[in-house]
């Protein structure tokens, strides 16, 4: 009997001790995180939180902001220059990142053992990395001046006549593929190198003793066991083609006729250039989400063919 | 600090001791682009210090912000967040955007409390600064430093081709003529080219106002920022002429060429002809090997260009003390003094004409006669186009003239695609204004 009392009256107090206890631990856990926490909430949750509320309303001349439904969005895709951007985009993903990964796998191989000679080779790829892209977009203005610049001089010395790499509409993204690709290479590089270095060595011995050839050792061996490597570097890949405009804005201002115009200097031009804040911040919302669903799909497909141990 | 110093200064004045002697100084700030970086940014700085020694009751900074572009963006969002700039120099095509958005105040009643009347103001200034300062009933901006687009010519070419340098094309029919023969080419290949234009954003519309000005065009309505004459003959005209030198006559690059590639281009003796702004002239004067002329913008039905450049505007929500003290920089900075001071050292023209009154300016000007010739055009001058959503309307042109220079597209149907974009982009103002009508 007493023990039941004890029992009924004991159940709940310890279930409260507990529960307290854990409340406890919450609130320093919270208490801990919250500096962070703050600062999170205030420069990412919050500004997220404002570019969405942004997007579902407008503020036309002479007019209080309104809400405005999925309205941003329609004038959005009824845009012929936010198609052009987003095709632009995906011609300049895709244009740089399997070049420059391919690059940068190669030139990882290659230069994998740790010779003096390697050594100097690869600080040398490096180099652009250096760069910071205004001042790398800067001095390729200067590279691709027709006819004077150091690319049509050096063409000229082999008979190619000049060529107006920025100003042609069909070759003006193309030359900015290509200072991407220059620029980045030697990044990507860095990391295939350190997943290199994390390939047991024993592994390619086994497989020389099989009788396995170059080409097979690096299909069989070194490309499977980079998977970890291949995804982060996808996924950086895939952030920066959105996230660097710096020599859109250095080389061409999006132009000529929009033919290089990217994601990113669009929202740019809608928020500052036509002041459609609504516009920009529905291209923001599309373009973030296709970024997020991107990476998300680029990793879990490439980590379902991984093999994280050796 | 400056709250400090503002209570310190209404104490003091309650209390009857405001002698002449101010207490502290009224801290002002003054956004400025500079379109070419480095010296200016610097004697810019020299100014204002000179600004402050001279007057030791205001201590005005300079805060460079960037392009003109940049500037107009910065200064948006300084006024958003209700810390204005005393003062901005702002593109001078710009300004019209500010005054429809109620963001900066007239000048007038500064002008008026001087005992001055706004006509007397502004008459010190050229007349074809007025269009783009004073419009809708009143002074908005005094114009700080401008320029108008000018035909540059390598004069040793001239002479090699057989041509006078000293006559050169005063029509669009002796422009093509040579710039024909001062293209050297060998079989298909342009070696020289007779005539570059700089086709990059912002410069490339200049370079079209002037082209459609000099074949008796408008442009745009300097009455009302909601139209622009983009689908017109006058337009049509200018954009074919651009359309036969690039494609007809081959004398000019296919494709776009940016004002960098022109200047570089046309100091590497690869371009015989271009067409730059007079405020490259100092630029020019300075890296051109081969000897050189400018003159005026060649001509179809008249001469006529669009002048360019910025003005000094005031934002709105200022302190009495801080609007005084900015007023007073503006009127220092446009003075005949300080202007013609500017003006030799950057290229651009003193917008008050008493500066060319000044001895040191009539020296410099008889040492450079092609100073001269860009302050000659000035009396064909008209204003820069401004419209609601200026740079918005003005890409809408530009995107469709270069499909024409890069051989993609025809006049006709260029232009109208330009004018349907642009009438697009300035429809919520025009349903505000000229389309509202009484039920």
């Amino acid at each position: 009997m007493v023990a039941e009392i004890e029992a009924r009256v004991g159940l709940p107090t310890v279930l409260a001790r507990r529960s307290a206890g854990r409340r406890s631990q919450l609130g320093r856990a919270a208490l801990l995180l919250a500096p962070s926490l703050v600062f999170l909430a205030a420069f990412t949750y919050w500004p997220i939180g404002q570019v969405i509320g942004q997007a579902l309303t407008i503020e036309t001349f002479g007019s209080d902001t309104v809400g405005y439904g999925l309205g941003n969005f329609e004038r959005l895709l009824a845009d012929a220059s936010f198609g052009r951007a987003l095709l632009n985009n995906l011609v300049y993903a895709l244009g740089t990142i399997v070049p420059s990964i391919a690059i940068a796998l190669a030139l990882a191989v290659g230069l994998q053992d740790a010779t003096r000679f390697n050594a100097g080779l690869r600080t040398v790829v490096f180099f652009p990395v250096l760069l910071p892209l205004v001042a790398a977009a800067a001095l390729f203005l200067f590279v691709f001046l027709p006819g004077i610049g150091l690319l049509d001089y050096y063409l000229a010395r082999l008979g190619a006549g000049s060529t107006n790499w920025l100003g042609d509409p069909d070759i003006a993204l193309w030359s900015l593929i290509g200072l991407t690709v220059w620029k980045n290479a030697g990044y990507y590089m860095l990391f295939f190198l350190a997943g290199l270095q994390a390939i047991p060595l024993d592994l390619y011995e086994a497989a020389r003793l099989e009788g396995a050839g170059a080409w097979g050792r690096f299909r069989r061996i070194t490309l499977p066991l980079l998977g970890p490597t291949l995804a982060f570097v996808l996924v950086i890949a895939l952030v920066n083609v959105i996230t660097q405009v710096d020599h859109v804005v250095v080389l061409t201002k999006g132009g000529p006729s929009d033919s290089t115009n990217l994601l990113l200097f669009y929202i740019y031009q809608q928020a500052h250039e036509n002041y459609d804040y609504g516009k920009a911040a529905a291209a923001t919302v599309l373009s973030v989400a296709g970024l997020l669903a991107l990476s998300l799909l680029s990793l879990r497909t490439l980590e379902r063919g991984i093999h994280y141990e050796a | 600090m400056s709250r400090i110093a503002s209570a310190a200064l209404a104490a003091a004045l309650t209390l009857g001791i405001g002698s002449g002697a101010a207490l502290a100084a009224t801290d002002i700030e003054m956004f400025f682009p500079v379109p070419v970086e480095g010296k200016l940014a610097k004697e810019m700085k020299n100014l204002m210090d000179r600004f402050n020694a001279e007057h030791p009751d205001i201590k005005a900074t300079a805060v460079y912000t960037g392009s003109y572009d940049e500037t107009n963006i910065k200064t948006r969002a300084a006024i958003k967040a209700g810390r204005p700039p005393a003062a901005v120099i702002m593109s001078a095509n710009f300004v019209l955007e500010y005054q429809i958005n109620g963001e900066i105040q007239p000048l007038d009643p500064l002008i008026q409390a001087d005992g001055q009347t706004p006509d007397a103001f502004m008459g010190k200034f050229w007349p074809a600064l007025h269009g783009n300062a004073r419009f809708a009933g009143k002074v908005w901006a005094a114009p700080f430093h401008n320029s108008t687009p000018l035909l540059y010519f390598n004069a040793d070419h001239f002479k090699a081709a057989g041509l006078d340098p000293n006559n050169p094309p005063k029509t669009w029919a002796e422009w093509v003529d040579a710039a024909k023969k001062l293209t050297v080419r060998d079989g298909d290949t342009v070696k020289r080219y007779g005539l570059m234009l700089p086709g990059n954003y912002d410069y490339l519309g200049w370079v079209m106002t002037a082209l459609t000005m000099s074949n008796g065009g408008l442009y745009y309505n300097p009455e009302f920022g909601g139209e622009v004459f983009y689908d017109t003959p006058s337009m049509l005209g200018a954009l074919t002429l651009v359309d036969n030198m690039a494609h007809k006559y081959k004398v000019m690059p296919d494709g776009v060429t940016d004002g960098k590639a022109v200047s570089t281009a046309f100091f590497a003796g690869q371009a015989s002809m271009v067409v730059l702004s007079t405020g490259s002239l100092s630029f020019i004067r300075q890296n051109m090997k081969d000897n050189y002329g400018v003159a005026f913008v060649p001509r179809n039905l008249r001469n006529a260009v669009a002048i360019g450049g910025a003005s000094l505007i005031m934002p709105k929500g200022l302190s009495d003390e801080r609007r005084q003290a900015s007023w007073t920089l503006i009127k220092w900075l446009t003075s005949p003094e300080i202007s013609g001071h500017w003006s030799r050292f950057t290229g651009y023209f003193a917008p008050n004409k008493g500066a060319y009154e000044l001895p040191e300016m009539k020296t410099f000007i008889a040492e450079n006669p092609d100073a001269k010739v860009a302050l000659d055009q000035l009396q064909y001058a008209q204003s820069w186009f401004a419209t609601y959503n200026t740079v918005a309307v003005r890409k809408a042109l530009e995107d469709e003239v270069q499909a024409v220079i890069a051989g993609k597209k025809k006049p006709a149907e260029a232009l109208k695609a330009a004018q349907a974009k642009a009438d697009d982009i300035m429809r919520p103002y025009v349903e505000q204004t000229a389309l509202n009508l009484p039920n």
